[in-house]
C-alpha cells in the first residue's frame, strides 16, 4: 500500500480546540461536582489529541509527545480517584453535591 | 465519479479523511451530549463514546499503544469509577430540574471567546510540517523512551498512582460512628 495523505493537522487542532471548549462549558456551567469533573476529563483529552496530532506531523521521530500523553493519563486516573474520594466525603456531609449550594466558606 | 471513489478507496487515500471525520463527529457530538445531558449517567456514558473516538484519532495519527492505552484506562477505568461515584451519590435516573448554575452565559461567552481566538491564530499560521512516511515501531520506541530518558517521570508517575489510590482509600473509608 502507498503511503496515505494524512488529513492536514488543521483538523486536529479544530477539533481539539472546539472539545477544550466543550469541557471548558461543562466546568463553568454545570452545577453537579460530578459533571464539572467530566468537563475536566474532557479538557484532559484535548491535550492530549493535541500532543499525538504535533508528535505525528513532527514526523515521530521523538517519543516525548506520546510520554506526556501516558503521564496526562496517570495523572488523570490519580485525579478521578481523589475527586471522586472527596465527593464521597461531600455528600455524606451536605447530602447533595451541587456546587453552589456548598458554600460553607462564603462569608 | 464514483470510478474515481472507488480508486481512492483502493489505493487507501480516501478512508483516511474518511475516518478522521467520522472520529471527529463522534467526539464533538458526544462531548457535547455530555455537557448537554440532563441526566449525569447518560454524561458518563457519553462520555465513554467521546473517549472511544479520541482513542480512533490516536489509532489514526499511528499512536496504536496510546489508543489501547486510552481504550483501557479511560474507557476501562475511570468511566467506571465515575459511574460508581454517580450512583453513591446521586442515584439511578435522577434528573434535577437546573443542571445549569448562574455562570451558563458568562461560561458560555468566555469558552467561544476562547475557542474564536485559537481557530482564528489557527487559520492564519500555515503549518507545512513535513509529513514524513508511516512511523515505524512506534510502541517499541515508546517502550524504549519511557524506560531509558524517561524514567524519572515513569516511576514518580507510578508513586503518584500509589498515593492518590491510599489517599482515596483512607478519604472514602466510612468514619466509625
Amino acid at each position: 500500500m502507498s503511503v496515505t495523505p494524512l488529513p492536514p493537522i488543521h483538523g486536529y487542532l479544530v477539533v481539539s480546540t472546539l472539545l477544550f471548549a466543550i469541557g471548558l462549558v461543562g466546568v463553568f456551567a454545570r452545577r453537579n461536582a460530578i459533571a464539572v469533573l467530566l468537563g475536566i476529563e474532557l479538557m484532559l483529552n484535548a491535550a492530549s489529541l493535541n500532543f499525538v496530532a504535533f508528535w505525528r506531523y513532527r514526523g515521530g521521530g521523538q517519543m516525548e509527545g506520546q510520554v506526556f500523553v501516558v503521564a496526562i493519563i496517570t495523572v488523570a486516573a490519580a485525579e478521578a480517584a481523589i475527586a471522586l474520594a472527596i465527593i464521597l466525603n461531600v455528600y455524606r456531609r451536605f447530602k447533595t453535591v451541587n456546587v453552589d449550594q456548598i458554600n460553607l466558606l462564603k462569608g | 465519479m464514483i470510478g474515481a471513489i472507488w480508486e481512492s478507496l483502493h489505493s487507501g487515500s480516501l478512508w483516511q479523511p474518511l475516518a478522521f471525520v467520522c472520529f471527529a463527529a463522534i467526539v464533538l457530538a458526544s462531548g457535547l451530549l455530555v455537557v448537554l445531558s440532563r441526566n449525569l449517567l447518560h454524561s458518563a456514558l457519553w462520555l465513554l463514546s467521546c473517549l472511544a473516538g479520541v482513542a480512533g484519532l490516536f489509532f489514526l495519527l499511528g499512536a496504536e499503544m496510546l489508543a489501547a492505552i486510552q481504550i483501557l484506562v479511560y474507557c476501562g477505568g475511570i468511566v467506571v469509577l465515575i459511574l460508581f461515584a454517580i450512583m453513591l451519590t446521586h442515584g439511578l435516573g435522577h434528573t434535577d430540574v437546573r443542571v445549569a448554575n448562574q455562570q451558563l452565559l458568562w461560561g458560555s461567552i468566555g469558552a467561544a471567546g476562547l475557542a474564536g481566538v485559537v481557530l482564528h491564530l489557527l487559520s492564519q499560521e500555515s503549518w507545512t510540517m513535513g509529513v514524513a512516511a508511516e512511523p515505524v515501531d512506534v510502541t517499541a520506541r515508546l517502550a524504549d523512551a519511557l524506560l531509558n530518558p524517561y524514567v524519572l517521570a515513569f516511576e514518580v508517575a507510578s508513586v503518584v498512582l500509589l498515593v492518590a489510590m491510599v489517599g482515596a482509600i483512607v478519604m472514602a473509608r466510612a468514619e466509625p460512628e
